[in-house]
C-alpha cells in the first residue's frame, strides 16, 4: 500500500455532530490515527451507512466516562501521546477537565489543540448554542438564499458544518506544520461562524467598501455578466419533471456557439440579443426563448449537445444522478465501496483530492463506540487486562 | 514564537484563474510567500466586479481583492519561451505550484508536471479543474453555477416544485478552494515521508459533492433522492419563520421543556404541551405541525428579542440576518474579525474579513494588500532569480513581463 501523508500523527477526537467529525475524517482519510473519545455505546450498526458512515470511517473509538475522574485521567494520558486534540465544545468544557491547551502543553509541549466552537471562545456571545443552520442564519446566507419574492427558500442542509469541517482540517494541518519549525504546538480557537462567513466572498468587500446592500443572487452571475444564465426546465425523465439544465453564456464566441448548437432559431438573430450588454438588458425575453428550447430536450442530451459545442452547461443533478448515473464520477471511481461487518457492502463518499503518490484510502467503516478500547488502553497506554477490567467495573470505561 | 506565520518559508507559485484563487489566499494568509503569476493584461479576476466605487479597473476589482490578499503579483507571458524559462527557474525554488487551467493546458505549453518535476523533484503541483484531469467530462466547460449544478448542490436549494435558487457567494469554487488547500498541506506532509513532490488532481465537482452533507448519504443509505425542502432542514429540526420585523430560525433541538414552557406562557402552545413532544424523534417526525404552531407563536416577536431570550435558555435559535449585519456584530468586533487594510495608492483603508481561526502562536495576518498588476515583477526577478536591472528591462521591453 502507498504511504499515507499523515501516518504517525495521532488525533484525540472529542468532536461530535457534523463539523468536527468532517474535519477529523479528512485527516483520517490521509492516514492520521484518529481516536474518537465517545460516550456510552448506542445501538450497533447505526452509523455505518449514509452520512454517519462518511463522518466516522477510518477512525477508532473508545467509550470513556468523562464524568468520572478516572475517565478524565485516561483522556489526559492519551493527550500526552497525541499530536492533536480537537473538540467542538464551548471553552468551559475542556478547561473543566484540565484538557485545555494551557494544561496539556505543560505535559506535552508539542500538542496542538483545535477547538471548533460555534462562535469562538471569546466575546460576548461565546456561550451561544448553535448548529449549522443557526450560523447560516446569523451570517446572512439564509436571508439571501431567496426567491424573487424575497422570502428565504433554503438551505435545507447545513453548509456551515461542511465549511467548518474543511476549515478545521486545514487549521489542524497548518498548526501541525508550524510545529515542525517551531518545535512546539499551539492553540487554535476556531469559530465555525467565522469559518463560514469567511467564504461569503467578494460581497463582503462590496458591503464594506461600497456600502452596497446585497440582494439575493437569484440567477445573476456572481462572476462577471452572463446571459443566458439560468436553470431551464427540461423534458421529464421517467415521469420526473424536476429536470433542469443550467446554462452560462458569457463571451460573444460562446453565444455564437450556443446559437449554432440549438439550431440557429430565428429569435436568436434578433438585434436585441446581439451583444452581451443587450442580452443582459433583455434577459427576461431571452430566458423565455431558452426555456422554450430546453422544454423539448432531456437534461442529459441538452448538456451533451451544448458541451460538445463548447458551451458552459450542466445537468442540475439530483442524488440519483450523482450517485448512480454520472459517467464522470464512475470513470474516476469517485464513490468508495466498503465492507460492513455483516458481510454486506455500502458506498461511501470518495476522497475528493487525488494525490498521485499518496492518495489516502478508505480502510474501514465507522467503528462501533468503544470498539478500540482494548487497543487504546492496552497497546497505547500499556494497561493490563486487570486494570482495564477494573476501569470497566468502576464505570470509567464502557465496554 | 515569532509572528512571521505558520507557513513562513513556503514558496507558492499561483497560476490560478479566478476559479482557483481561494486556495493560494488561504496559504498566503498564514505566511506562505504566494506569487500570483498573471498573464499579460492581468488575471481574469481583475475584470470581475464588483469594483471599488463601481469604477471598473484591474486594480479596483473587489472580486480580485477578496481572493488575492497577501499575495505578490508577477506578470509573465507563458506563451513566450523566455516566460516559461522564468517560470521553471522560479519553480526550482518553490514548494508548490497551483494551477486551474483547462486540463492539459500547462503540459501543452511545456510547463506541465513532467517539466516541473524535472526542474524540481521536491515540487508539488496542484491542479484544480472543474471535473479533474481524467474522465469523459474532463474537457467540459464549467463555472461556479455549472459546478454547483453537477455536484448536486443546486438541486437541493429552494422550494419544492420551484426553480432551484443559488447561494450567496461562489460556493462550489470555495468548497474546492478549501479542499485544495487541505490537499496541498497533505502533500507537504507526504513530501517529508516520501522525499519528493507529487501531482494533485483536484476535481471541483468532487469537492463540491463532499460539501453537501446529505445528498449522497440519503441515496446510499435509504435510496432517497433528496428533494428541495425550502427552509425545512433535512434533519427536520430547523425551519425559518416570519416574525414581526423579519425572519427567525426555529430549532427543535435543545431543552424542550424550556421552549414548551415559554410558548405555553405566551398562551400559544396549543397541543405542544402534550408529553409526546418531549421526544426529539417525535418532534422531527411531526416537524410541519410543530413549526406551524411555533410560527404562530413567534410572529409578534422581534428577531432580537427572540434571539436573546432563546439563547439565554440555551435554545439554538437564530435571527435571520442580512450579511450587512456582520459589520455591526458585537461578537465579531470583540474578536477583531474584520481588519483594516491600507491601500496607500487610493489613500483609503478597506475593512476585510479576517481570520477564520485564531492561532495563538502563529496568527493569521493581513500582511499586504492585494497586489497591483505586476507590482512585484521586478522585485521577484531581482531577489528570487538574481536578474540584473538590464535583463529585467529587456524582458519588459520584449513583453515577457
Amino acid at each position: 500500500m502507498a504511504p499515507m501523508p499523515l501516518e504517525g500523527i495521532r488525533v484525540l477526537d472529542f468532536t461530535w455532530v457534523v463539523a468536527g467529525p468532517v474535519a477529523t475524517r479528512i485527516l483520517a482519510d490521509q492516514g492520521a490515527e484518529v481516536i474518537k473519545l465517545e460516550r456510552k455505546p448506542g445501538p450497533p450498526g447505526s452509523r455505518q451507512i449514509g452520512l454517519q458512515g462518511d463522518l466516522h470511517r477510518n477512525k477508532r473509538s473508545i467509550a470513556v466516562n468523562m464524568s468520572d475522574p478516572k475517565g478524565v485521567e485516561i483522556a489526559r494520558r492519551l493527550a500526552r501521546i497525541s499530536d492533536l486534540v480537537i473538540d467542538n465544545f464551548s471553552a468551559r468544557v475542556m478547561r473543566m477537565w484540565g484538557m485545555d491547551y494551557q494544561s496539556l502543553s505543560q505535559v506535552n509541549p508539542g500538542i496542538v489543540c483545535v477547538s471548533m466552537s460555534g462562535l469562538g471562545h471569546t466575546g460576548p456571545r461565546s456561550s451561544y448554542v448553535s448548529y449549522g443552520p443557526t450560523l447560516q442564519a446569523l451570517g446572512g446566507y439564509t436571508m439571501l438564499m431567496a426567491e424573487e419574492s424575497g422570502a428565504p427558500a433554503g438551505f435545507g442542509y447545513s453548509y456551515a458544518d461542511m465549511s467548518g469541517g474543511y476549515t478545521g482540517a486545514l487549521a489542524s494541518l497548518i498548526a501541525l506544520w508550524a510545529r515542525k519549525r517551531a518545535g512546539k504546538g499551539q492553540f487554535v480557537d476556531l469559530s465555525q461562524f467565522e469559518a463560514v462567513i469567511s467564504v461569503i466572498g467578494p460581497a463582503l468587500l462590496d458591503i464594506s467598501a461600497n456600502r452596497r446592500e446585497q440582494s439575493p443572487p437569484g440567477w445573476t452571475s456572481q462572476e462577471g455578466p452572463a446571459a443566458p444564465h439560468g436553470a431551464y426546465r427540461c423534458r421529464p425523465r421517467d415521469g420526473d419533471d424536476d429536470r433542469w439544465i443550467a446554462i452560462s453564456v458569457r463571451t460573444q464566441a460562446e453565444w455564437d456557439r450556443f446559437v449554432a448548437a440549438i439550431g440557429a432559431p430565428g429569435w436568436a438573430a434578433d438585434a436585441k440579443f446581439r451583444t452581451l450588454y443587450l442580452r443582459m438588458r433583455n434577459r427576461a425575453e431571452l430566458d423565455a426563448h431558452v426555456a422554450a428550447w430546453a422544454a423539448g430536450q432531456s437534461a442529459e442530451s441538452a448538456m451533451e449537445l451544448l458541451q460538445q459545442a463548447g458551451v458552459t452547461a450542466g445537468l442540475v443533478a439530483n442524488g440519483a444522478d450523482i450517485c448512480a448515473r454520472d459517467p464522470q464520477l464512475k470513470a474516476r471511481n469517485f464513490w468508495g465501496m466498503v465492507a460492513l461487518p455483516d458481510g454486506r457492502t455500502t458506498h461511501v463518499t470518495g476522497i475528493p483530492m487525488r494525490l498521485s503518490a499518496t492518495p489516502g484510502a478508505i480502510r474501514s467503516v465507522s467503528p462501533e463506540i468503544g470498539s478500540s478500547n482494548d487497543y487504546v488502553l492496552g497497546e497505547l497506554l500499556g494497561m493490563g487486562r486487570a486494570e482495564r477490567d477494573e476501569l470497566i467495573a468502576d464505570g470509567a470505561v464502557w465496554q | 514564537m515569532n509572528d512571521d506565520g505558520a507557513l513562513a518559508g513556503l514558496k507558492v507559485l499561483d497560476l490560478t484563474t479566478a476559479r482557483g484563487h481561494l486556495c493560494g489566499r488561504m496559504l498566503a494568509d498564514m505566511g506562505a510567500d504566494v506569487i500570483k503569476i498573471e498573464p499579460r493584461g492581468g488575471d481574469d479576476g481583475r475584470r470581475s466586479g464588483p469594483f471599488l466605487d463601481d469604477r471598473p479597473h484591474p486594480d479596483r476589482s473587489l472580486f480580485f481583492w477578496f481572493y488575492n490578499l497577501n499575495k505578490r503579483s508577477l506578470t509573465l507571458d507563458l506563451k513566450n519561451p523566455r516566460g516559461r524559462e522564468i517560470l521553471l527557474a522560479l519553480a526550482r525554488g518553490a514548494d508548490l505550484v497551483i494551477e486551474s487551467f483547462a486540463p492539459g493546458a500547462i503540459a501543452e505549453l511545456g510547463v506541465g508536471w513532467k517539466e516541473l518535476h524535472a526542474a524540481n523533484p521536491a515540487l508539488i503541483l496542484l491542479s484544480i479543474a472543474p471535473f479533474g484531469q481524467t474522465g469523459p467530462y474532463r474537457d467540459f466547460a464549467a463555472d461556479d453555477t455549472i459546478l454547483a449544478a453537477m455536484a448536486g448542490m443546486l438541486y437541493v436549494n429552494g422550494s419544492p416544485g420551484r426553480k432551484p435558487v443559488r447561494p450567496l457567494g461562489l460556493q462550489a469554487y470555495h468548497s474546492a478552494g478549501c479542499y485544495a488547500a487541505i490537499s496541498a498541506m497533505c502533500a507537504l506532509f507526504a513530501r517529508d515521508r516520501i522525499g519528493h513532490g507529487q501531482w494533485i488532481d483536484l476535481s471541483m465537482q468532487e469537492a463540491t459533492i463532499s460539501a453537501v452533507e446529505h445528498v449522497a448519504g440519503s441515496y446510499f443509505a435509504e435510496g432517497r433522492v433528496e428533494p428541495r425542502r425550502g427552509t425545512l432542514h433535512w434533519s427536520r429540526y430547523f425551519r425559518v419563520a416570519r416574525c414581526r420585523d423579519g425572519y427567525v430560525m426555529h430549532c427543535s433541538l435543545g431543552d424542550w421543556t424550556s421552549l414548551a414552557q415559554w410558548v405555553a406562557g405566551d398562551g400559544k402552545a396549543q397541543d405542544l404541551v402534550n408529553p409526546e413532544w418531549e421526544d426529539v424523534i417525535y418532534r422531527a417526525a411531526h416537524a410541519e405541525h410543530l413549526f406551524d404552531v411555533l410560527d404562530e407563536w413567534v410572529k409578534d416577536y422581534s428577531r432580537d428579542e427572540l434571539l436573546e431570550r432563546a439563547q439565554m435558555l440555551r435554545l439554538p435559535y437564530a435571527s435571520v440576518r442580512r450579511p450587512e449585519a456582520l459589520f455591526e456584530d458585537e461578537q465579531l468586533a470583540a474578536r477583531g474579525y474584520f481588519v483594516e487594510v491600507e491601500h496607500p495608492e487610493l489613500g483609503r483603508k478597506i475593512r476585510y474579513p479576517g481570520a477564520p481561526y485564531l492561532f495563538n502562536g502563529t496568527p493569521w495576518r493581513a500582511r499586504r494588500r492585494p497586489p497591483l498588476l505586476g507590482e512585484h515583477s521586478e522585485e521577484i526577478l531581482r531577489e528570487d532569480l538574481g536578474l540584473d536591472p538590464a535583463e529585467i528591462a529587456t524582458l519588459a521591453a520584449e513583453g515577457v513581463i
